[in-house]
Formats: structure tokens, C-alpha cells, sequence
């Protein structure tokens, strides 16, 4: 029975309660431990300095590496593939749709850890529980491209879901994606890195109401603003 | 050299205008700024590109489902005005010989910068998709089947995915309908998962072009339109192209 111990979002896992000895598996969830124990995922935490990160988004991560040290912060782990045991368990028991050409699915990926280092998404999510706010740095590398030189709108809205996902995200409860409303002020460069600041605004039953702004890292300059509605899954009612 | 009538809106109110453009700009008849019929950017948009590589052809990971709504929308275009649009790994290809206005060529592209649901290159673990425009209505199909590399929930598409294949379809309608360029605005209502390798199509409509925006709306469904996978509106700043002036 995993009713409450599975999670899924739209974009992101987040669930918490990872406890010693229990390996933790794919994309920013960490499972109820006895899902798990006989598993073992071999997986690697994305989200961490590589030699794409620019200096910016370096000095940024040594920063809030400092706020995560009295324990009021905390950097969230991210990794490339989900374990199989909890797709699996999320498919059985959230949603009557069933997923076509099961064969082809043994490469999947998490769309925003996909690709390879510094081509893509480049981006660590910092998270402050008692202020329910998080902060993600992102770099977007040049597969992001939309207009030549700047980052996909598209792009810049995959991690925006992300981000407020994570600022949503309720330790033991999936949830979804709703909506998400953004307002484009200025482009992104393509290889620069900005700061997502997301917080939770309002929580009413099952929706969490959610926003955030995409601004430089001087916070001169605000690129975009969003705002973004995500249901928590009942799994009694298999539905959203 | 700028085109005459060369003439950018800005559009950003309490946040300045975009990077490089320093004044706000009186307000003009929008007929006479953008000057580019839709023929000259449709026919400059499909140019033929014998280096660059047309994704937007079937291809082995193709399912049946999405191989015949193809060739349904093939068979349209040669009665019923609509247009296959070519799809290469980066916008660059599309607008060769222009360029953002006050952005030089020289800075707007590396080789290996690549238009980002163009980004994974292997056939079916990615982004699968091919548009149609039809001129007339100003209106979009975009028939796409996500590969195992969006996945967002198991074995579904990533939400972020869908979003930026609608904001990518949005682009190309916008640019061609009234050279739209940049999205100002973007909305998205999820309704239901798209299940990995399976067929969504995304219908487009210009809802409008008014005060230099274009307004755009999207229905994305299943091919039999019993389920709607979402709804989505996006606005588009219109930008007109500036000749390069160095020779290539």
C-alpha cells in the first residue's frame, strides 16, 4: 500500500523523509524508506558545481552553501533518472491514464537534467521551510536557444514550473501543475545566470498558490514575473 | 542598414526598455511599420536550406497515429493553402541575412547554440514535431509526440515540455502572422498528461494584432479531441528584422 508515500509532480518530486541507509532515488524526492530498501539506484546529484558552471553562478552556490550551515536553508539534491520502483507505484496507483509503448521507455530522463553538462539547464534550488520560500540559480546553455542569442521563453517557463514546484511541494503529498502565468519583461542571454526567488502565497484546501520573479544576479535587472497555481493529488479521488 | 520604416516598439512599462533600445517611440500606424506582407516572410521563413538539416520530416520514431495526420495536412497543402513549415536546429537558419535590431550578426550565434525543442538530436527521445500554417486564418497545427527524455511524471510528458513547444508553435505562428517576435506574456492551464510517444495536436489561432502585440490561443488535444491535454494564451511584441550589412 503506498497511498501516501509515493509522490509525483508535474515537473519534480518532492517528497521528504529520507532516513539513513535508505538510498535516495531520482529528482529531488526522497522516498518513505520502506519503498526502497530493496533498491538500489546508482545516481548522480545534478544539482552541484561542474566545470560548465560559470563564476557567477559558483559564488552564488559558495553563498548559500553558508545560509545552508545553521540549518535554515537547505540545497535540495536533483538527479537525472527517476527509480523505476516509484514510477511504477505512481502509475498504479495516481492515474487511471495509462502511458503507451511501455518498451520504449527505458531511457527516460527528467526533461530539465536531460542533457549534458552545461548544454542545457544548469541550476541548483536552495530551500528556506520556515519562510516556504526557495531560490533557484540557473544557468541556460546554448540548447535553450529561442531567439538567436537568448533563452527560450518556453525554456525560462520548464524551470519556472520547476522552481514553484519545489517552493509548492508538500513532504509526503504529490502534486501538480495547474497553471502558470508569466510575464516576460526582458529576455535572458543565453549562458548568463539569473536567480528565481519563489514563494508560497496562499494555501486553500488542495491548491497552493505560488509565485516568483526571474531577476540578474545584482538584482538590477527583472527578467520575468510568474505566478503559478499546483493541486495537491488525492489519491482517493485518481484525479486533479 | 536599416530598413526605412525601420521602427521597434518597446514594450516593458515600470522596467525600462530591452537591452540596447534606449528610447520609447510615439506611437505609429502599425500598418505602415511593419511592412512585410505575409507572403515575403512565409516565402523568406521556407527558404530552402540545403545545408541545414529539415527536422520537420518524418522519421522512423514516428507513430502511426502521427505519420497519418501528416500526410493529412500534406495532402492540405497542395489544396488548401496550408504551409509545412521547415524546422532547422536554430532560428539563425531560418533568418539568414537579418538579424535582431541592434544586435549584430557577429554576436547572435555560435554553431553550437541550437534552438532549444530542436535540441535532442536522436530520433524519438526527444522533441517530435512538425507545424502547418494556413496564411488565410493566420492559424497553426503543430501535431507532436514527446519522446522518453521530457518525461515529467512517469511516463508522461514534462509540463515545462508542452509549455515550451506552445511558446516555440506561438513564435512561428506570431512571426509570420505579423512579425511577433519576443513572448511579453505567456498562460498555460493544464487539463491532462500527455502519455510519452503518444499524439498531441496543438491548434493556434491569432486571436488578434493590436498596439504592436500579437494575441495568440492554443488548444492542445488528443487527435480524436476527447481530451484536452491544455489551453494556453501567449501575447508576442512585434519586432521588425534588420538587414545585416556585412556580406556573408
Amino acid at each position: 500500500m503506498l497511498r501516501s508515500c509515493t509522490a509525483g509532480l508535474r515537473s519534480l518530486w518532492a517528497l521528504r523523509g529520507g532516513r539513513e541507509g535508505v538510498p535516495r532515488p531520482s529528482t529531488d524526492l526522497q522516498p518513505a524508506p520502506r519503498l526502497f530498501s530493496a533498491e538500489k539506484v546508482i545516481h548522480t546529484d545534478c544539482a552541484l558545481p561542474n566545470p560548465s558552471w560559470s563564476k557567477d553562478l559558483k559564488l552564488l552556490f559558495d553563498q548559500f552553501m553558508k545560509k545552508c550551515e545553521d540549518g535554515s536553508w537547505e540545497r535540495l539534491p536533483s538527479y537525472r533518472h527517476r527509480c523505476a520502483q516509484i514510477s511504477e507505484d505512481f502509475k498504479n496507483y495516481f492515474l487511471e491514464q495509462k502511458p503507451v509503448k511501455e518498451g520504449r521507455l527505458s531511457q527516460v530522463r527528467l526533461f530539465t537534467r536531460g542533457f549534458e553538462d552545461g548544454l542545457g539547464f544548469e541550476y541548483v534550488i536552495f530551500k528556506n521551510n520556515d519562510e516556504k520560500r526557495t531560490v533557484c540559480l540557473f544557468q541556460g546553455g546554448p540548447y535553450l536557444q529561442g531567439v538567436p542569442g537568448f533563452v527560450h521563453g518556453g525554456a525560462i517557463a520548464a524551470i519556472i514550473d520547476t522552481a514553484l514546484a519545489l517552493c509548492a511541494a508538500v513532504p509526503g503529498k504529490a502534486i501538480m501543475t495547474a497553471n502558470l502565468n508569466i510575464n516576460f519583461k526582458r529576455p535572458v542571454p543565453l549562458c548568463s545566470v539569473v536567480v528565481i526567488n519563489s514563494q508560497l502565497d496562499k494555501l486553500e484546501g488542495r491548491k497552493l498558490f505560488v509565485s516568483c520573479n526571474v531577476q540578474s544576479v545584482d538584482e538590477k535587472t527583472v527578467y520575468s514575473e510568474a505566478t503559478g497555481l499546483f493541486i495537491k493529488l488525492d489519491p482517493e479521488k485518481k484525479s486533479f | 542598414m536599416l530598413r526605412t520604416g525601420f521602427q521597434v516598439a518597446v514594450i516593458l512599462g515600470h522596467h525600462g526598455a530591452l537591452p540596447g533600445l534606449t528610447h520609447l517611440l510615439p506611437r505609429f500606424n502599425p500598418a505602415s511599420a511593419f511592412g512585410s506582407s505575409m507572403e515575403t516572410l512565409v516565402s523568406r521563413f521556407c527558404r530552402e536550406m540545403t545545408e541545414s538539416k529539415n527536422y520537420a520530416l518524418p522519421n522512423a520514431s514516428w507513430g502511426p497515429d502521427m505519420l497519418s495526420l501528416y500526410h493529412e495536412f500534406l495532402e492540405k497543402t497542395k489544396t488548401e493553402g496550408w504551409v509545412r513549415l521547415p524546422s532547422f536546429r536554430s532560428n539563425r537558419d531560418h533568418i539568414q541575412g537579418f538579424h535582431l535590431p541592434l544586435m549584430s550578426s557577429a554576436n547572435s550565434g555560435k554553431s553550437d547554440w541550437r534552438l532549444f525543442t530542436r535540441c535532442i538530436e536522436r530520433e524519438g527521445q526527444g522533441y517530435e514535431y512538425v507545424i502547418f500554417f494556413q496564411p488565410s486564418e493566420k492559424k497553426s497545427i503543430c501535431l507532436f509526440q514527446p519522446g522518453p527524455y521530457l518525461e515529467g511524471a512517469p511516463g508522461f510528458a514534462h509540463g515545462g515540455s508542452l509549455a515550451a513547444l506552445i511558446d516555440e508553435t506561438f513564435s512561428k505562428t506570431a512571426y509570420l502572422s505579423g512579425e511577433g517576435l519576443l513572448t511579453v506574456n505567456f498562460n498555460i492551464r493544464f487539463k491532462n498528461l500527455i502519455p510519452l510517444g503518444s499524439l498531441a495536436v496543438l491548434n493556434v489561432s491569432v486571436e488578434k494584432i493590436e498596439d504592436q502585440k500579437v494575441y495568440l490561443s492554443c488548444v492542445t488535444q488528443s487527435r480524436d479531441q476527447q481530451t484536452v491535454y491544455a489551453k494556453a494564451s501567449g501575447t508576442f511584441l512585434q519586432m521588425q528584422l534588420e538587414e545585416d550589412s556585412s556580406q556573408h
